[in-house]
């Protein structure tokens, strides 16, 4: 019989996508989000970690956007 | 980000949206026919104007008969254009089949226009008779002055400066749709406020009569009396002055809050008031697409990220504040540069770098305009990938399916989620397919039925 999983589809660029990756294997076993990894550039996760997801991202591009020392 | 967009329809599309008794009533005003019939599309007029002096049903065949091969689609657009207007009126007869024959007010109205040539109700007032008209430069310095006031005011009203005779509860009817009632830090732009800034202002004129038509019910205005006085106000010659006592006192109420935005200049002599349309006014039945109201532009952008606005208006800084750093501010001059944070600022805002680079490209200073692009293509593009930094994660909700009885039901569940346009991802080798969770029932359902 056929299996359905309810979750969240990620759809992103590569480096992104090994970005999402990277932050699931530092969490710790409990609170680990991915449920598949379909390829290179689509993610299947669980449903409520989309807001964590976000802002780690504009945490991480924020970390990379250089502003001049006042 | 959502998108939201303001769509300032013209003039026609909200007389065609009127209710059939109240566009009878409109047509007995000559101008509007007059005005309808200018903004028709030119295969439309020629049908008009062909069958002005028909009274029997002309058969649509014989009407498609006038057309070449290839000026179909046209044809159809001009038939549905004038169904929509009620011009043409369609009556089926099962041995002629469908003819069309004109709205009778209509035609009668034209007929006479045609012939008698079109006198306003009111003549302008003579020019020996001690009235200092202003200049058209005057007139256009003073409309344009109106005007930004007005849109000074529709944005800052936080500030509580009252600077225009607008009641205040008409600013709150403009700016339903613009602000937001934030109780912390006072009325803010919503992000349909911010696109409205961005555009030109004849868009900005047609959003701010749209709303006051729509809301003229309200107040005890009959819509369709104000739509027929705005017609005919476009109809007036600009520069010229109208004496106030051939106005109904409707009219002359909306008189004064056309001449707070703008649209009219009221004066006072001695005996009489007249009132003189300027170019605002008489642009009002003029289509979207040919617009003579072009700013003299006065944006210059550079490669180095900064730009120079060669203007002194406080409203300008105000919308290059939306999306620029402003640096210093000149006599002449406000000076800015594009940022990455103040870019940030705007997309947070829900302002589209699409329409940060249009309003820049319509606003571009003559010199620049000339050049080709008139915006450096560094800068467009470094907008652009701005904007898609910010949106490098698309995420949806949705469902995983796998393990799969056989592919011929993986590939039935595919073409399935294909039709409800919700196949998100598939892959065929090892039958897994991710499919959005609004169509997720739908399958189940389905699914149920292939494995009886």
């Amino acid at each position: 019989m056929v299996n359905a999983i309810k979750g969240v589809f990620i759809s992103c660029d590569i480096p992104m996508a090994q970005f999402i990756v990277n932050m699931n294997s530092s969490m710790p076993s409990s609170q680990k989000f991915i449920i598949h990894v379909l390829d290179g550039t689509h993610l299947f996760v669980q449903p409520h970690v989309e807001q964590m997801i976000r802002s780690t991202i504009s945490e991480f591009r924020d970390q990379n956007s250089y502003e001049k020392p006042t | 980000m959502p998108q939201v967009k303001i769509i300032a329809k013209n003039f026609m599309d909200m007389v065609a949206s009127l209710t059939a008794i109240k566009l009878d009533k409109l047509y007995n005003n000559v101008f509007i026919c007059e005005a309808i019939l200018r903004s028709l599309p030119p295969l439309a007029k020629k049908y008009v104007l062909q069958l002005l002096y028909t009274d029997v049903p002309v058969p649509a065949t014989m009407l498609e008969e006038w057309v070449l091969a290839d000026g179909v689609s046209k044809h159809r657009a001009a038939i549905d254009r004038m169904i929509q207007l009620r011009i043409f009126m369609e009556t089926t007869d099962r041995k002629k089949g469908t003819s069309y024959s004109l709205n009778p007010t209509f035609q009668k109205n034209l007929q006479k226009h045609i012939i008698s040539g079109g006198v306003l109700p009111r003549e302008p007032m003579n020019s020996n008779n001690a009235i200092k008209l202003p200049s058209l430069q005057e007139l256009e310095t003073y409309a344009l002055q109106q005007w930004e006031c007005f849109l000074l005011q529709l944005i800052n009203s936080g500030q509580g400066e009252k600077l225009t005779g607008i009641s205040s509860s008409m600013m709150k009817i403009f700016q339903r749709g613009l602000l937001s009632q934030r109780d912390r830090d006072g009325p803010r732009l919503t992000e349909s406020g911010f696109q409205f800034l961005l555009m030109d202002t004849n868009a900005q004129l047609w959003y701010i009569i749209r709303e006051y038509i729509s809301n003229a019910e309200e107040r005890d205005v009959d819509p369709a009396e104000l739509i027929s006085f705005l017609l005919e106000l476009s109809f007036h010659v600009t520069g010229e002055a109208y004496n106030l006592n051939t106005l109904t006192e409707v009219q002359r109420n909306t008189l004064k809050d056309l001449a707070d935005l703008g649209l009219v200049k009221l004066q006072q002599g001695r005996k009489d008031s007249w009132f003189i349309p300027t170019k605002l006014a008489t642009n009002l039945s003029v289509s979207l697409a040919d617009s003579s109201i072009r700013k003299e532009g006065y944006v210059m952008m550079e490669t180095n990220f900064r730009m120079y606005a060669y203007s002194t208006s406080k409203l300008q800084c105000e919308i290059l504040r939306l999306f620029a750093r402003i640096e210093y501010q000149l006599p002449n001059l406000i000076a800015c540069a594009i940022t990455k944070e103040s870019l940030y600022n705007a997309f947070d805002n829900g302002i589209t770098s699409d329409q940060i680079i249009t309003f820049l490209q319509q606003n571009s200073h003559p010199r620049c305009a000339d050049r080709v692009p008139s915006i450096p293509e560094n800068v467009t593009d470094q907008i652009r990938l701005w904007e898609s930094d910010l949106k490098r994660i698309e995420m949806t909700q949705a469902h995983f399916y796998d393990e799969f009885p056989s592919k011929d039901v993986f590939e039935a569940a595919c073409d399935f989620a294909r039709e409800w346009r919700g196949l998100l991802w598939e892959d065929s080798k090892r039958m897994r397919l991710v499919v959005k969770s609004e169509v997720h029932n739908k399958m189940r359902e389905f699914l149920h039925t292939q494995s009886k």
